[in-house]
């Protein structure tokens, strides 16, 4: 090689030493930097968050602000001249390693032109032969390998049984009370079954149940001493409380014992036992169960549904005038249920533990779940149907745990369901589209089923000595007798409620109708005894007691009507407020909910 | 080297290097200060997306470097225009375009248009994936030597390479039929691409990438010094096509641009071990017959068995599908569903699906894994099979030529030969 080549390739060795030991330099300094990030992330500074906080307890103090913003600002330039540093150091040292890279190849093909591999000895049969044995051993070894992680391996999701039990907070017991024994009596424990008679009968005495948590379920007087149900302790509209007021005017506070702001709205009307009032409301950040004293109008506690599996983060579409909340609850004296247009189902005990939650499924309904829950015994009954299929589930009171579940051939429903006893027995009875069915709140089993309603059923059945009443608009309103066949009794069509639920009690039937006419039927014959024209739309329904007949309109005013053949107006009172909601009745009190606000109206 | 290749080396590396800085917006990771002064900082706005021209571009690049490889190899017989073209694809299709798109990475987009109707397939996906192997057909693997970044920057590195013996090479040369198979697999399955995700080189192209995934890249790079481009030829799964491909090429490169003189000057120049070298059949041929006559009846039960082994493979490959997981581990923990850091558990809670419906969407993708792995194992035992019987063929051979499957027209070889084109 003559002089110039040496002197290229010496040139050559000198840039490859250098660009090979910069490139080094520069990985150990990117390597110092990662390190020292790793231990002092200027981001992660203890400094500020304690600034902060002291901050906080004395927030005029500009002379921390201005240091907490001099920290800040050197934590942001330590960062950003760390990223570019590292970013810097990358591309010198890679700027370095090509370098290196193209010196030491332009030594190498300078020095000797063609470079010759470092090869081996080959034998041409032998070299196959042994490749062959090789790959055999190869590809044996990957299927030994894939038949043993195969049999090894175990698919843990076979071992997945679908689980009933809802994810609960708290270690719930499991249900022990899943098959009903067969002797079992049905029929209630008071034998006061004649419903016409209750005007008659009943002392005023005012049960305050306790708080503790019993065992067993409520008898049938507990639940008559309380308010537990939508529309009262049957579900019917009839109400067993004594003295209940007849006028009142909610915006001049007259008779107004107290009046509270409910944080969030819903629909739903308030449940009573004991000195508790429970409500829910809901909106898209939140779905709570609202407890207040129903003496006070203090809120005890709230609590929310949130944490549920399978519930929702997105709403489910609703309609303004149905919302998220519009289910009435359920209490049975020892806790208390609440279901949403999410399907979430929540159950809390009296001081708002949680004791378990579950969701349904997401319903399938245009406006929004409307139907409330009902208790039989340790029973929560829920009616859940949908677009797309109709059913009838009861949940274990006490874990949640779907004890029996009837799917119905309906179409899709906003009533709620009745629970009476029709003389023999007790039956859960729940109008749809296109059926009035009754069920056995026992076992689930339908007893029977008449046809005769159509189109969107929002109006809950009614009952009285033996006949069940249904209505809906644009159908017709039924009379059906129950007896060895339930049969339709007669039927009428001139007024048809389009979400109230019709009144049976004491041998008359009340229908409001949404273009604000209240109609008073003959129960027996159907025949029309009275209407009254009022001109505001009718959303609740109207409920009975202490004689009276009560029914809000969708303004908010309150007409009281005498339980009477003819019509005999007692007064109208203003709530000051629109109102949707059934009212409450509990100790001479009535509790209304309007849009806003809560109302406890007494003297 | 030269003044001119002096000049284009210095110019490609400061036009990269300015090209970097370019694609480095600030990107708003850190948490937007607020200002007392009520200074309003603007809305941060996403970068639009990279002009469509510019993708075309990229497929035009690739047209043109294949073309101007085609002549390097074939015609103008130059091995220093080889290589100079690679140092220009590792900086346009590595550096510059950062590793993606890639022809390696473009198997997946088809499989995944084949199988989801909803996919639109990109038309440079499907040029990057196609021109190749247009390509392969007719010259042979020259996207390999020039045009492929990995291939480049592996080819780099190969300083001091060493033969491998031939039992290696075709033991190791089972891993990218395996590797081809398990990427059609989990595209298949909607699960992941794992040519993407395990690219040993995209990290460094990119000065970023996992830590695990660096090291790998490093150790490719270490080892690419001795054991030429180990990445081409035990792992990259574009390989099989291009080498299917390249069996059939009409105008593969030769080692001698006329006839061969046998001067055996050139036996040992391939550092990939390429060379075919003449063989005349030794032993008795009865035996070669049967042994051949056994492998091809045992095809089959290669087939048999091994499709029986991926099938049981199902349960788990099918871990790596996220669905899978997460089913798994909602089932064998309920725990986790109480953990607040679980985001994966956060995100399924919050969705409204049931437990049961995401068990049953584990057990469908997990019974699609189990067919997927009879077919995988049934190509896996078809392979060995293959490769069997195919060292149990006997060509005769007179002279030295490359083997058309493993050459990756590098032309290294070419220089090593005495006879002169005219």
């Amino acid at each position: 090689m003559n002089k110039s080549t040496n002197s290229k390739i010496k040139l050559a060795r000198q840039i490859a030493w250098v660009a090979g030991a910069f490139a080094l330099i520069m990985a150990v300094l990117l390597i110092a930097n990662f390190v020292q990030t790793k231990l002092n992330n200027p981001i992660d500074n203890k400094t500020i968050p304690e600034l902060v906080k002291r901050l906080s307890q004395s927030p005029d103090d500009d002379a921390l602000k201005a240091e907490i913003r001099a920290f800040d600002l050197m934590a942001r330039k330590a960062y950003f001249t760390s990223q570019w540093q590292l970013r810097t150091g990358c591309y010198l040292m890679f700027l370095g390693l090509i370098i290196f890279i193209l010196a030491i190849r332009y030594v190498l093909s300078v020095k000797s032109k063609l470079n010759e591999i470092d090869s081996i000895e080959k034998v041409n049969g032998l070299d196959k032969l042994v490749a062959q044995k090789w790959i055999i051993y190869a590809g044996s070894g990957l299927i030994v390998l894939a038949l043993g992680s195969g049999f090894f391996a175990s698919n843990s999701l076979k071992d997945y049984q679908v689980n009933e039990n809802p994810a609960s907070l708290a270690d719930a017991p499991t249900s022990n009370v899943v098959s009903a024994t067969a002797g079992q009596p049905v029929a209630a424990a008071d034998s006061t079954t004649a419903q016409s008679n209750v005007a008659v009968t009943d002392t005023s005495k005012t049960v305050t149940a306790p708080v503790a948590v019993l065992a067993g379920f409520p008898t049938k007087a507990e639940l008559k001493a309380n308010y537990p149900f939508f529309r009262g302790a049957e579900g019917i509209g009839v109400a067993y409380q004594k003295n209940t007021p007849t006028e009142w005017n909610g915006a001049a506070g007259q008779n107004v014992l107290w009046k509270v702001k409910i944080p969030k709205s819903g629909f739903s009307s308030p449940i009573i036992w004991g000195d508790q009032l429970f409500v829910t409301g809901a909106d898209a950040q939140a779905r709570m169960v609202y407890c207040y004293d129903r003496n006070t109008g203090k809120l005890l506690w709230e609590a929310a549904a949130d944490n549920i599996e399978g519930s929702p983060a997105k709403m489910p579409k609703v309609t303004g005038d149905t919302g998220l909340a519009a289910p009435t609850m359920a209490t049975d004296g020892r806790a208390v249920f609440a279901i949403f247009a999410t399907g979430d189902v929540i159950a809390l005990d009296l001081s708002g533990k949680r004791l378990w939650a579950r969701n349904l499924g997401i319903p399938d309904n245009h406006y929004g779940h409307g139907s409330s829950l009902i208790i039989y015994k340790d029973k929560l009954l829920v009616q859940y149907d949908t677009n797309k299929s109709g059913k009838l589930l009861a949940l274990s009171t006490q874990t949640g745990a779907t004890v029996w579940e009837t799917v119905r051939s309906s179409k899709i429903s906003w009533s709620s369901p009745i629970l009476v006893n029709t003389g023999k027995r007790m039956e859960l009875i729940l109008t749809t589209n296109p059926n009035v069915n009754s069920y056995d709140p026992q076992t689930g089993k339908e007893l029977w089923n008449v046809a005769c309603l159509s189109g969107e059923v929002g109006p809950s059945a009614g009952y009285t000595e033996g006949m069940v009443f249904a209505a809906n608009e644009y159908a017709k309103l039924v009379g059906i007798k129950i007896g060895a066949t339930p049969e339709v009794a007669w039927e009428a069509d001139e007024f048809l409620p389009e979400v109230s639920s019709p009144l049976a009690v004491n041998s008359l039937l009340y229908v409001a109708t949404t273009y604000g006419v209240l109609a008073c039927y003959d129960a027996k014959s159907g025949e029309k005894l009275w209407s009254q024209e009022y001109g505001d739309s009718f959303y609740a329904s109207p409920v009975y007691a202490d004689g009276k007949v009560y029914i809000t309109d969708m303004t908010g005013k309150t007409h009281v009507v005498r339980n009477t053949r003819d019509y005999q107006l007692i007064g109208t009172s203003e709530l000051g407020e629109k109102a949707v909601c059934s009212p409450v009745f509990q100790n001479g009190r009535v509790y209304l909910r309007g849009m806003n606000n809560l109302y406890c109206i007494g003297k | 080297m030269n003044r001119l290749k002096k000049y284009f080396l210095l110019i490609s590396i400061l036009l990269f290097t300015a090209l970097q800085s370019f694609a480095s917006e600030a990107q708003q990771r850190f948490p937007k200060p607020e200002f007392a002064t009520g200074y309003a900082q603007p809305n941060t706005t996403a970068p639009s997306a990279r002009l469509m021209f510019l993708e075309y571009l990229d497929v035009m690049v690739l047209l043109v470097v294949l073309v101007l490889l085609s002549w390097l190899v074939l015609k103008k017989r130059s091995r220093k225009g080889v290589f100079w073209t690679s140092v220009f694809s590792l900086l346009y299709f590595g550096f510059y375009r950062e590793g993606c798109i890639c022809s390696i990475g473009a198997i997946q987009n088809i499989v995944l248009a084949v199988v989801d109707p909803t996919y639109a397939i990109p038309l440079t996906a499907l040029l990057f994936f196609l021109l190749p192997l247009i390509f392969a057909l007719f010259v042979g693997r020259i996207f390999c030597a020039g045009a492929c970044p990995l291939g480049a920057i592996q080819d780099l590195v190969a300083i001091r390479p060493i033969e491998l013996p031939k039992w290696i090479q075709k033991v190791l040369g089972l891993i990218p039929y395996l590797y081809l198979g398990l990427a059609i697999l989990y595209v298949a399955t909607k699960s992941e691409f794992i040519i993407c995700r395990y690219d040993p080189f995209v990290g460094l192209f990119r000065f970023d990438a996992p830590f695990h995934m660096l090291i790998l890249g490093l150790l490719f790079l270490i080892i690419g010094v001795f054991v030429a481009r180990p990445y081409c030829r035990f792992f990259c799964p574009y390989g099989v096509l291009l080498g299917w491909m390249s069996k059939f090429s009409s105008k593969h490169m030769t080692i001698t641009p006329k006839a061969c003189i046998q001067c055996k000057l050139c036996s040992n120049s391939c550092p990939f071990g390429a060379i075919e070298e003449p063989v005349s059949e030794t032993g008795k041929r009865r035996t070669h017959v049967n042994r051949l006559m056994t492998f091809f009846v045992l095809l089959p039960l290669w087939i048999g068995i091994g499709g029986l082994a991926g099938s049981m493979m199902h349960v788990p490959l099918s871990r790596f599908n996220k669905t899978v997981y997460l089913a798994e581990q909602i089932v064998k923990h309920p725990e986790v569903k109480n953990d607040s850091r679980n985001i994966d558990v956060r995100t399924f809670m919050s969705s409204g699906e049931t437990t049961e419906q995401l068990v049953a969407e584990a057990d469908r993708i997990r019974r699609q894994f189990y067919w997927g792995g009879w077919i995988l194992g049934g190509f896996m035992g078809l392979v060995i099979g293959s490769s069997l019987i195919g060292l149990s063929t006997f060509r005769k051979r007179e002279t030295w030529e490359p083997n058309k499957t493993h050459c990756l027209s590098c032309a290294r070889c070419m220089d090593y030969c005495p006879v002169k084109k005219e």
